[in-house]
């Protein structure tokens, strides 16, 4: 399929805002759409062409654990121990599928991940290395290009396999949580926001997934590389 | 196409774009704050969407979760805080609909339900963007303006149109291409 052509790109914002993609090709644009600004720009403006019809739906004051479940899986400060049992065990499931899914739909746009090439001379500001079992680097975080930005990248060009790929994943306190696919080319960096780094001392990680990235949640291949976070902030 | 001044029930545009760029700079009370402001509106959202108070309370904490970690993500370039917030907090409730078997039963007619936005009677704002949307589905055939609702009011997938509608899938796609062909048209002159 060709997603130059204009009058497809038109279509597909649309049914991805109208929710009627079938998953596969929801991804697929998903994916589309961090790499291509103009497209996320399209996207938005069908999600504000159809937003009136969000008044269909009358406000609700959602229970006060909602938001101490949020509190306790965010800024931690909430006890976490008072939420864990609100749940029915059979959600408790769900929710490692939907941290995922939903995750995926925030990386959106728009809203959006770029990607590009590095270059220039400035000396990079290390953010953390990461090196495989036997202590070979295999990919670099630097501070930038933006203020707030950190770039990930191949030191050495990966294993390029389409059945495969490389998913990053920040692991703070033993929990691991996704930030998204890197490229295998060397010198092909993937930006990311700073704020989404765990702390220093922590640990960011490469592992091995599906083309679409681990559908769960969590690292579901062998994990190949990884590195302590030297610092968040330049 | 210009940008929505407001959207009823979240707070000020700027305001929520502000919530967010503080809330990727991890700023905890800013996330609070946003949450305060839109938690009623999405959960609303999320609710209609899957039709259950269980389900709809894991979506908007799955929701906020995501939020949290991508707020670095959202540029105010390209669209409001807002249409961030529902998109993450739509496709978060399809996700859940299409992991499971069953649709939730009872829910309103599109026709009906677009009937009362035009009376008034669900609260809403009765604002210029409303109407404007409200023209431009009235000029769609009966048909493709029912698949473009049941898509985004209760997401629907096509096979589900199709038999909600009674007709093949083919066709629904090609409603659902040509109407929001025509949505755009109408609506952007």
């Amino acid at each position: 399929m060709r997603y130059d052509n204009r009058e497809l790109r038109e279509r597909l914002a649309a049914e991805y805002i109208l929710g009627t993609l079938p998953n596969r090709s929801r991804r697929r644009f998903e994916r589309l759409i961090a790499e291509d600004p103009a497209l996320a720009t399209v996207v938005a403006h069908w999600a504000d062409r159809l937003a009136p019809l969000d008044t269909a739906a009358p406000p609700e004051e959602p229970p006060a654990r909602v938001w101490r479940a949020v509190e306790a899986r965010t800024t931690l400060r909430a006890a976490p121990a008072a939420v864990a049992h609100r749940w029915p065990a059979s959600l408790a499931f769900w929710r490692g599928l939907a941290v995922a899914a939903c995750s995926a739909a925030a990386a959106l746009i728009v809203y959006i991940t770029v990607s590009h090439p590095l270059g220039g001379p400035p000396a990079p500001t290390v953010v953390a290395v990461l090196a495989d079992q036997s202590g070979d680097p295999d990919w670099i975080a630097i501070a930038g290009p933006q203020h707030g930005e950190v770039s990930v990248s191949a030191v050495r060009a990966q294993a390029e396999d389409p059945r495969h790929s490389f998913e990053l994943w920040a692991i703070a306190g033993g929990a691991p949580r996704p930030l998204g696919l890197l490229r295998p080319q060397s010198g092909s960096a993937v930006v990311i926001s700073a704020a989404r780094l765990p702390p220093p001392g922590e640990v960011l990680a490469v592992s091995l997934e599906p083309p679409d990235g681990s559908p769960t949640g969590l690292p579901t291949g062998p994990v190949l590389s990884q590195g302590k976070v030297l610092l968040t902030s330049p | 196409m210009k940008r929505l001044e407001n959207r009823s029930g979240f707070g000020s545009p700027v305001q929520l774009e502000q919530l967010v760029r503080r809330t990727s700079r991890g700023d905890a009370s800013a996330f609070a704050n946003l949450y305060r402001q839109s938690a009623p509106k999405l959960f609303g959202i999320a609710l209609r969407i899957v039709g259950n108070r269980d389900e709809a309370e894991e979506i908007l904490q799955e929701s906020f979760v995501a939020v949290w970690q991508r707020a670095g993500d959202y540029d105010a370039e390209r669209g409001s805080a807002a249409g961030w917030l529902v998109t993450i907090v739509r496709h978060c409730a399809i996700d859940h609909l299409r992991r499971r078997a069953r649709r939730p039963e009872g829910h309103r007619a599109p026709d009906e339900l677009l009937a009362s936005l035009a009376s008034g009677d669900q609260g809403g704002d009765r604002s210029a963007e409303l109407d404007a949307l409200r023209r431009c589905l009235g000029e769609l055939d009966e048909q493709p303006r029912r698949a473009v609702l049941l898509a985004y009011l209760y997401g629907f997938t096509r096979e589900e149109i199709a038999a909600a509608l009674a007709t093949p899938i083919g066709t629904v796609k090609s409603w659902l291409r040509r109407g929001t062909e025509r949505l755009k048209r109408c609506l952007d002159t």
